[in-house]
């Protein structure tokens, strides 16, 4: 499998141990081993790489790495061949809506930690897979991403909560 | 300060997620293809919090037209993610004396809201404003649970449920566990 372009994202948050882990050489080593060459890091209020790392990556495992805090990350998302991420609804949903293989990798650092329940529950139905951050690098050897389902949206029941809010506004 | 136009919607933009979900919800609102249905949701008034530097630029993107003509109010926020439970007390108090000041001067139909710590206050002041006649009666609060919660409600949607007029959850375990709240409504996979 080629995953050409890896997009790592942490939202808002502050999730340092994830942007260690993906850095790590275990981690790298199985990026290279998917034909990873770039590596796309937002990392928010995460500690981002410092520029000597950043050279040794390029140099040891030929992954050019572009990092940068906030941006509005669109094109980020379409360009990327997997996105690993936190388990925010909304790197979540980047994920399903753009048919994107996603890993997402859990931070029990949070005070409440109830992300675990909507990355188990789409792992469940087979949209993504989840992971602790602790297992991030063996878990990057050993996926199959092409195993995942594309996410459906369904405009039908989009419509049924807009009717519902129009039937409550109307007086 | 006046507002251009009595009885705006107020959408309540969060960080990150909450975000993305809430533009996509409002889109569906304001871009039915009955307009008079559309119309009836304008002005829009977005509410983000003051430290929140991403959430509007999220919403232009999303919506350029919707953004042009929204006002747009920041407020302090109630929480910040990881902030201590006893300095949220106070920082709740100011949050909540600024919902009470703008929910009294616009007036809101209809506030919209997904679930960050900021929706909490103006859901209080929204109810209490009702009760006392300063919303007309009509008005409603719409509570629209993150779609991160799948088996139990966020610490929002816990404080607001018993006051939401409409209280909308994404996942079958959160609507059978509710099943007896009138209020809660499950329409499938919305987003």
């Amino acid at each position: 499998m080629h995953l050409n372009t890896v997009y790592i994202t942490v939202g808002t948050t502050q999730f340092d141990a994830l942007i260690s882990t993906a850095s790590s050489e275990p981690a790298l080593k199985a990026l290279q081993k998917l034909k990873c060459t770039k590596l796309v890091i937002q990392h928010g209020n995460s500690q981002p790489l410092a520029d000597d790392e950043i050279q040794l990556i390029r140099k040891n495992y030929g992954i050019q790495i572009e990092q940068y805090k906030f941006r509005p990350n669109i094109e980020d998302v379409k360009s990327a061949d997997l996105i690993i991420g936190h388990a925010g609804a909304g790197t979540c949903m980047d994920i399903l809506n753009n048919h994107k293989p996603g890993l997402i990798v859990i931070n029990d650092t949070l005070m409440d930690n109830h992300q675990l329940e909507l990355a188990k529950q789409l792992a469940a139905e087979d949209y993504l897979y989840y992971c602790k951050v602790t297992d991030l690098d063996a878990q990057l050897a050993t996926l199959d991403f092409t195993a995942l389902k594309p996410y459906e949206t369904n405009p039908e029941n989009l419509s049924k909560f807009v009717s519902a809010i129009n039937q409550l506004m109307s007086h | 300060m006046t507002t251009s136009a009595p009885h705006p919607t107020y959408v309540i933009l969060g960080s990150g997620g909450h975000t993305a979900e809430m533009c996509r919800l409002t889109q569906a609102l304001l871009q039915q293809t009955d307009i008079e249905q559309t119309e009836k949701y304008q002005p829009i008034r977005l509410i983000l919090a003051n430290s929140d530097s991403t959430s509007e630029r999220q919403f232009r993107q999303i919506m350029p037209q919707a953004a042009q003509s929204a006002e747009i109010a920041k407020v302090p926020r109630s929480r910040n993610v990881g902030q201590s439970w006893l300095s949220s007390i106070f920082t709740s108090l100011w949050a909540l004396l600024w919902s009470c000041y703008l929910v009294w001067r616009d007036r809101p139909q209809l506030i919209l809201c997904n679930g960050p710590g900021t929706c909490v206050p103006f859901f209080y002041a929204a109810y209490l404003w009702r009760l006392f006649g300063r919303l007309p009666s009509h008005s409603r609060i719409v509570f629209v649970e993150s779609f991160c919660r799948v088996e139990t409600l966020s610490l929002s949607g816990r404080l607001l449920l018993p006051l939401a007029d409409l209280f909308v959850v994404h996942w079958p375990a959160l609507a059978t566990r509710y099943v007896d709240k009138k209020n809660v409504r499950y329409f499938g996979r919305i987003l």
